[in-house]
């Protein structure tokens, strides 16, 4: 027996011994699982795409590397169900248009051959690109697209772990309805939102939870993102004067509304906002001031730390990166990453089929995650439904969780302007 | 003598016209050998969106570049054949070639309302007033509940069939497609040019006093190609629809379209015959490639390179690459004359 | 709505209105002086933002005093952007207006990459300045002392334009050069120079509303987009090349886009403005002020 044939004994024996070729392939080889992230890094969001890199690579690092962080994947190197094999994101940048988030998607698939695909702060986007991901059968998680529509359309491969838009604005209406029932005066709302899906998506059923829930809905303004000037818009709220003001508009248009508020005199009694721009440290560099007391739906709250020292350890791993604190976008894309990876890790297979499969069986408690939720858990349709949203309110230049009360630590100063 | 010396250019004349023709068939059945050899489904999205763009900026070239009427707004007629073709398939369940039809015919009469009052504005003006119609149209499809406003339309899954232009996978028979609407547009640009209409739009080019004493038949042809024009554009939209099998106002209706259609035939030539796809082939493919190989580094040189590309092309090149070969054809002809 | 209610919508349509034509004078100028649209118009505010927030962040000084040097630095930019692009795209000999519409649009997205490059996407803010927050209280109405000041700021540009343009040599080099370009050669004006000056000109007065428009408004890359959008509308409402005409329909925009939202959905504010241009073009097809 010569060198070779040794060699091709070896590779024979270690064939027959285990069922999962793919595997042993990973292991030997030290080769690494692609997984493609699809986010807006050129165009007018490229602000989204470049904070979102610095977060699926957060989560990369602790996926591939050694930490004594409790969440899955983090302890050992790389995935232990896979020999150890690391991961490696292949990033693509869509730039907010659908068709080009589809042709990405299929050259990660096609050229790259990623297991899976994560994506892509646009609804838009994630609509495209999960019909794609479906008709090659590999899994598409959306980090950070809320649209309730991207669940409803009976696709196999799409998961949700983060909540939608209809739970989150359940959450700022349960929270109203507490606040109610405390006392407080609130009887009549104000919507103030964007004319893209996400601001549709978020105001029809903000306009349902207020009729079913008896609050009278005073302003109704439709605006059209990025607007030079939002006087009249603002002179409309301030006639209405609404208990609530419920604003989902992104960065620029949140720093214009609060810029225009001030200007005009204005000051909201109440602000719960659809996190978007009120949850961007842009926003809070440049009109911080003006936001005391702000209320913000969340998926994810900073002072859970205290409580939770695995997200203090991200939360400083994210920052020496990225130069910023975990927000509610950032840190639903690196739970993204991290949800996935322990699929794949029990899947012990790079199959599409198999890792669609363990990302069903997933079953995460809420303490193994960075996030406020209970768990992670998926339904049929993809979507988990204990993705509980959090309110935090912005008092003393930080934000403090309000609501729910097992997850809060301190009481909503209410009404904030007052 | 005389007889001959007149004749001559006429049968040459002829003779180019066939062999442009011959030329264009060859051109157009070698492209169609192409996915023989391509299989890879990312080089065939490039080559459908190439052709695609070829296409609507040979429709867009027949306003803008033969009759010089530099329109900035033709997103309009892609978002009326795009809207038509999905609202027609989604909600009555009319095929997406009877919706790209009426969207072609909605948009040529939209063409026709418009050109009306557009026409009467010169230059800049008329570009700029192409641009702000666009945006309304915009504006008016973003606010529009039935056409799903923001949230825009998607198309059901359905199974492979060429009555509806669905395929899951296999992108070749939306190839086929582009190719056909190429060919249909080139062909109907080919006649044109030919015809009285095409000769009065030369003939006002050069002779500023010619417009006047054909002020009203001249106008009448515009507004020819204007319809022509949009009618092409919105079957274009209708396919985009049915490629992508999602639209919203964003993704068919935003300006970015409006130069799409008619950068590649400024690159390529305007009111050249092939300008147009010569355009598309450099354009569409370097915007692709850059954006999936440069774009996923989030520095945005991809748009440097893109509109350093743009800028020098159109400062070298005022007559677009085509420039290129009809002066060198002219040097040989001049050789051939010594 | 309130009578005061709608005082207010109108003084706010008035002070934007007034920054709205100083955005477009420039834009203006340029072409009445040689027929050319800048398609980088926006991107030369996003770059004079981008200059008073870097300026603000280095010299920790006002903006109101830094306002000089943006300017300074926009004249700059505009000699460069005609020595460098536009002298080319007028040389071209065929498609001229394609030339010149293409060449400046590849211009910009090559300002707006090297923006993204240079600064990164992130909004950017001017934190504290000597305006900033403070607001004057007619009787009930609000006016935000930076946009008075970006207005006081736009009339005292437009009576400089005017004396620069009536009163100085360099004026009348101008005039004359869009009178007839072929004409100044002969009595020594040299086409070329005041060619790149009043792109520099044109550069400078966008500059100097990106400067007070940096006081009070986010910055980011792609900033410029709806401003320029506004100012060819501006522009083309007024009429090409009629400075005057670039004030009114800088305010008629300002007020008409204020009180549209009033009145249908402030989603659609921006169909009453196009609608009324539109108008306008079809009676009078070289805007209010233009000339053919």
């Amino acid at each position: 027996m010569n060198r070779r044939e040794v060699l091709l004994a070896g590779a024979a024996m270690s064939l027959a011994s285990s069922p999962l070729m793919g595997t042993r392939a990973f292991a030997q080889a030290g080769a690494e699982i692609p997984i493609g992230v699809i986010w807006p890094l050129s165009g007018p969001s490229a602000q989204i795409g470049v904070d979102a890199k610095h977060a699926l690579e957060t989560a990369a690092e602790i996926v591939n590397g050694s930490f004594d962080i409790d969440v899955p994947t983090a302890k050992n190197a790389g995935l232990a169900g896979l020999g150890n094999a690391r991961i490696k994101l292949i990033f693509a940048d869509h730039q907010g248009d659908p068709q080009k988030g589809r042709a990405e998607a299929e050259r990660l698939i096609t050229q790259d051959k990623v297991v899976a695909l994560v994506g892509a702060f646009h609804s838009s986007v994630s609509a495209t690109v999960s019909a794609s991901c479906e008709r090659y059968g590999i899994p598409y998680l959306a980090a950070d697209s809320s649209s309730p529509s991207l669940h409803r359309r009976n696709l196999k491969f799409f998961f949700r772990a983060a909540a939608h838009d209809e739970m989150f604005s359940g959450g700022m209406f349960d929270f109203l309805d507490a606040q109610k029932k405390a006392g407080k005066k609130i009887e009549t709302v104000g919507l103030f939102f964007e004319d893209t899906i996400f601001g549709t998506d978020s105001s029809n059923v903000q306009r349902k939870l207020a009729a079913d829930r008896g609050y009278k809905v005073v302003a109704d303004i439709k605006y059209r993102s990025n607007s030079p000037s939002l006087t009249s818009e603002v002179q409309q709220i301030k006639s209405a004067d609404p208990d609530v003001l419920l604003p989902s508009s992104y960065t620029t248009d949140s720093i214009l509304l609060m810029k225009t508020m001030d200007e005009l005199g204005y000051k909201p009694k109440n602000l719960v906002a659809q996190a978007a721009g009120f949850a961007d440290k842009a926003t809070f560099d440049a009109v911080g001031d003006k936001l005391a007391g702000l209320i913000s739906r969340a998926s994810f709250s900073i002072d859970m730390a205290a409580k939770r020292p695995s997200v203090a350890k991200v939360n400083e791993m994210f920052k020496a990166r990225a130069n910023r604190d975990l927000n509610d976008n950032t840190s639903r894309q690196l739970t993204s990453i991290l949800v996935l990876a322990d699929a794949i890790d029990r899947a012990k297979s790079t199959d599409g089929e198999k890792i669609r499969a363990a990302l069903a069986a997933t079953d995460t408690p809420g303490e193994k995650t960075i996030m406020p939720w209970k768990r992670i858990k998926f339904g049929e349709d993809g979507q988990n439904v204990d993705a509980d949203p959090v309110l935090i309110q912005y008092i003393g230049g930080k934000f403090v969780t309000v609501y729910p009360e097992n997850v809060a630590i301190a009481t909503a100063k209410w009404p904030m302007n007052g | 003598m005389s007889d001959i010396a007149v004749t001559a250019p006429i049968t040459s004349f002829v003779a180019s016209r066939r062999r442009q023709l011959v030329i264009a068939l060859i051109v157009f059945a070698a492209i169609a050998l192409i996915p023989r050899a391509v299989s890879d489904v990312y080089t065939m999205n490039v080559l459908i969106l190439t052709l695609l763009f070829a296409a609507l900026s040979q429709s867009w070239n027949i306003l803008g570049g033969y009759c010089g009427q530099v329109s900035l707004g033709h997103a309009l007629y892609f978002g009326i054949g795009a809207y038509a073709t999905s609202i027609l398939f989604v909600k009555f369940g009319i095929v997406a070639w009877g919706g790209m039809l009426f969207g072609g015919i909605l948009s040529a009469l939209v063409a026709l309302a418009l050109g009306y009052p557009c026409f009467r504005l010169k230059g800049h003006y008329f570009s700029i007033a192409t641009i702000v119609i666009a945006e309304i149209g915009l504006l008016l499809v973003h606010n529009w509940d039935y056409g799903g406003a923001a949230l825009g339309i998607q198309w059901p899954f359905n199974p492979d069939s060429w009555w509806t232009l669905q395929f899951a996978r296999n992108k070749v028979p939306y190839f086929y497609f582009v190719l056909g609407l190429f060919a249909v547009t080139w062909l109907v640009t080919y006649a044109i040019v030919e015809s009285r209409w095409g000769y009065w739009w030369r003939a006002v080019k050069d002779d500023p006093d010619a417009a006047e004493s054909l002020g009203v038949t001249v106008f009448n042809s515009k507004m020819g190609a204007a319809a022509i024009s949009a009618f092409f554009t919105a079957i274009g939209g209708g396919f985009y629809a049915a490629f992508v099998s999602y639209i919203d106002p964003e993704s068919v209706m935003h300006f970015r379209f409006s130069l799409l259609m008619a950068l590649p035939a400024v690159l390529g030539g305007v009111g050249s015959l092939w300008g147009p796809a010569v355009g598309a082939l450099i354009l569409i493919p370097m915007a692709e490639l850059t954006r999936s190989y440069l774009g996923g580094t989030g520095s945005g040189l991809d748009l440097v390179i893109y509109g350093l590309l743009v800028m020098v092309v159109s400062l070298t090149q005022p007559e677009g690459i085509m420039g290129i070969f009809k002066r060198s054809a002219k040097k040989a002809d001049a050789k051939a004359e010594a | 709505m309130t009578t005061q209610a709608f005082l207010q919508v109108l003084a706010s349509g008035i002070l934007i209105g007034l920054i709205y034509a100083l955005i477009a004078v420039g834009l203006s100028l340029i072409f009445g002086l040689m027929d050319v649209v800048n398609f980088a118009h926006g991107e030369f505010l996003m770059l004079a933002m981008y200059a008073m927030f870097g300026l603000v962040l280095v010299t920790a000084i006002d903006p109101v005093l830094l306002m000089p040097i943006v300017v300074g630095i926009m004249f700059v930019v505009g000699v460069s952007a005609y020595a460098g692009v536009i002298r080319f795209a007028m040389r071209a000999k065929a498609n001229p207006g394609m030339v010149q519409i293409f060449a400046t649009f590849g211009l910009a997205l090559v300002i707006q990459g090297l923006a993204q490059y240079f600064f990164t996407p992130d909004y950017r803010n001017i934190g504290n300045s000597w305006l900033g927050g403070k607001t004057l209280n007619l009787g009930g109405v609000f006016l935000p002392w930076p946009q008075i000041y970006g207005g006081v700021i736009s009339l005292l540009a437009f009576g400089g334009l005017y004396l620069l343009i009536t009163r100085t040599d360099f004026g009348k080099a101008l005039e004359a050069t869009r009178e007839d370009q072929g004409a100044v050669a002969l009595v020594g004006i040299d086409r070329n120079r005041v060619f790149a000056l009043g792109w520099g000109l044109g550069a400078a007065l966008v500059g100097l509303s990106g400067a007070v428009l940096a006081v009070f408004y986010y910055i980011y890359p792609q900033v410029g987009g709806p401003f320029a959008l506004i100012a060819y509308v501006t522009v083309a409402l007024g009429g090409f090349g009629s400075i005057f005409g670039a004030l009114v329909a800088g305010l008629i925009v300002g007020v008409v886009e204020a009180l549209t939202a009033l009145i249908l959905p402030p989603a659609l504010k921006s169909v009453g403005v196009y609608s009324l241009y539109l108008a306008v073009l079809f009676v009078r097809p070289s805007g209010l002020f233009g000339r053919l």
